[in-house]
């Protein structure tokens, strides 16, 4: 009976139910998308290597106005070395020369970043050649001119058909051979680590920099891996030491280099992503409440507006009981429908979502569970206080209401 | 069968006592076919809403069948509506978005009738009024005299005792008010109690006893 009941008025049923449903597809769709976004941010910052530390020259201050990380060459391949050597827990060291330049192959051209590494670069950053191969120790001491170019400057620079191996390409007018093609690796955030040109660092400081100082060779960077994530804290107080005894520096407030560790900045990031989550659950409560309340205004009406129904089926011999039962099952049936369907529109949504957007599909349980939860008690109750105080009026009273 | 003793009934508007019935002394014998007549606030409806067990006394015995209703409870007087009293309101009370017949079926829903048996008492009682071919229709799609007897069969679907009728020809033109009363004539003829409350001389001529109400009084009673 309460089915013909709800059957009888589509729109209505309908438009409660909608209310069900965009409060739960939201709440679900929002928690989940969010939660996907979150976990393909860590994951990245985890593919780049948690385990590495990186020591950066320090930010120069020019008048006060800091020029930014790198903008000082205090940090050199030979500090480089002297850490390789001297610190027992770093089992990698590799130092980098990153620039900006103009890559040309033929008729195509396209800015991309070179960088200027030596031979441990492929183990420090965990990324290795799809083909071909990486340069030697030869190749490294006599700043030969070869390169290892990365999979989206082949794209922009190469046609499918053609090899890029043995192949010559111009940077900065300088001609090298293409010796390999490295694997994809995909972006982190800003840095699309596929968009990017290896060479010796030898032949980076002396053709493409040209600033070969007495000092030795400088550089941007130094990458510095240990056995496992938790020597990193052990490296990071051997790397001060070396350094500072290198560069004759008394206090740390000295310093005239930065260490960051990508744990930190996991860290950091997963702090942020947590706060937009969290941020991003408020709204979708947010939404959960104004289906909520639409729910609740819709079952109002209903009552008041059948509070002469009501009278009818006493007059007739319904009970309280049969009153409140009927209401409470078209409540339940309602809020059931309706939150199955949400379900199905949230989870609908974070498909195509993580689809578009290339993130983990996740579907958040406890946003399903609370999103169902609290939709259907709403309904329920707003569909039942109502009909409760209609079901106790005086059958007279209920019958002259219009 | 029916036996009012001092019923009165009060009601409060504010700080105001407005009294509708002082002191109604009734008695109606089971097959009996009554008029309550009277002019409009004369207490006739409270009248018929009390002895329907639709609204409470506020001092009073009222007796159905040997039984003291006064005391019972809600769930007790929804019972003895559904199996004893049948209902015809001047304004029918259909379900609006129900069908004839689910509106004539609906008492038994009440009364704990198996579905299929509803279907068959329902499409009889409609068939009884001459509705047959109208089961499917909805209140909407049926003029004023065909809802009015949709709504007697629904009255009698349970076989009630008591047949109720508020002004039953008050939203009906002359010819199919004849039409409901020869049907109030017909059931009398089969044992029902009948009671009609009314304020046409017309109607209320064609019952076998007319009980005036005046001022919440009754004047006159006789058989």
């Amino acid at each position: 009976m309460a089915l013909e009941a709800l059957w009888s008025n589509k729109l209505r049923s309908s438009l409660t139910m909608l209310g069900v449903i965009i409060g739960i597809g939201s709440v679900i769709s929002l928690t989940s998308i969010g939660q996907g976004i979150q976990k393909s941010t860590e994951d990245n910052i985890r593919s780049l290597g948690t385990d590495v530390l990186q020591v950066m020259a320090g930010a120069a201050e020019s008048g006060g106005i800091s020029q930014g990380q790198g903008s000082v060459s205090t940090l050199t391949w030979e500090d480089a070395q002297a850490i390789a050597e001297q610190a027992p827990s770093a089992t990698t060291v590799s130092a980098y020369l990153q620039r900006q330049a103009q890559v040309v192959y033929g008729e195509e051209n396209t800015s991309t970043t070179v960088y200027g590494t030596d031979l441990a670069h492929p183990d420090a950053r965990n990324t290795f050649p799809e083909s071909g191969r990486f340069f030697t120790q030869e190749e490294l001491t006599f700043a030969d001119s070869v390169a290892v170019i990365a999979p989206t400057v082949q794209d922009n620079l190469f046609p499918p058909n053609v090899d890029p191996i043995g192949e010559t390409i111009r940077i900065q007018g300088e001609i090298y051979n293409v010796i390999g093609v490295m694997e994809e690796k995909g972006s982190q955030g800003p840095q699309d680590r596929d968009d990017a040109v290896y060479i010796p660092l030898t032949s980076m400081s002396a053709r493409i920099i040209g600033n070969n100082s007495l000092m030795g060779v400088s550089v941007n960077g130094i990458y510095i891996k240990g056995e496992n994530e938790d020597q990193l804290e052990t490296i990071k107080f051997q790397v001060e030491n070396i350094l500072r005894l290198r560069h004759g520096i008394a206090t740390p407030s000295d310093d005239d280099f930065q260490i960051t560790n990508q744990a930190d900045i996991l860290e950091t990031l997963t702090t942020i992503l947590g706060l937009l989550t969290t941020m991003i659950v408020a709204i979708a409560g947010i939404s959960l409440i104004v289906g909520g309340i639409g729910i609740a205004n819709i079952m109002l009406v209903s009552v008041v507006e059948r509070t002469r129904e009501i009278g009818i089926r006493k007059a007739l011999g319904a009970t309280e009981r049969d009153i409140l039962s009927q209401f409470l099952t078209e409540s339940i049936v309602i809020s059931v429908i309706g939150g199955s369907i949400g379900i199905g529109t949230g989870v609908g949504i974070t498909l195509i979502a993580a689809t578009v957007f290339g993130f983990p599909f996740i579907v958040s349980t406890s946003a399903v569970v609370v999103g169902f939860v609290l939709s259907t008690s709403v309904g329920l109750v707003a569909g039942v206080i109502p009909a409760r105080n209609a079901a106790k009026l005086d059958p007279i009273v209920a019958l002259r209401s219009d | 069968m029916i036996t009012l003793e001092n019923i009165t009934k009060t009601y409060h508007l504010g700080d105001m006592e407005v009294p509708i019935l002082r002191g109604i002394d009734l008695q109606i014998e089971a097959s009996e076919y009554v008029s309550i007549m009277g002019a409009s606030g004369s207490g006739k409806s409270t009248l018929m809403n009390i002895m329907g067990c639709l609204d409470q006394p506020t001092a009073g015995r009222y007796c159905l069948n040997d039984r003291e209703l006064t005391t019972l409870t809600k769930d007790e007087l929804a019972y003895i509506r559904n199996q004893q009293i049948g209902f015809v309101f001047q304004q029918f009370n259909l379900l609006p978005r129900a069908t004839a017949l689910e509106n004539v079926m609906l008492p038994m829903v009440y009364g704990g009738i198996p579905k299929a048996e509803r279907q068959i008492r329902a499409e009889a009682a409609l068939t009884h009024v001459g509705l047959r071919d109208r089961m499917a229709n909805r209140p909407s799609q049926l003029s004023g005299g065909q809802q009015q007897r949709v709504a007697i069969a629904r009255a009698l679907v349970n076989q009630p005792a008591i047949l109720l009728a508020d002004e039953p020809t008050g939203a009906l033109d002359t010819h199919t008010s004849q039409e409901v009363m020869n049907l109030f004539h017909e059931l009398n003829e089969q044992a029902i109690t009948v009671i009609v409350i009314t304020h046409e001389t017309e109607v209320a001529a064609q019952t076998k006893r007319r009980i005036r109400i005046q001022d919440g009084q009754i004047v006159d009673a006789s058989r």
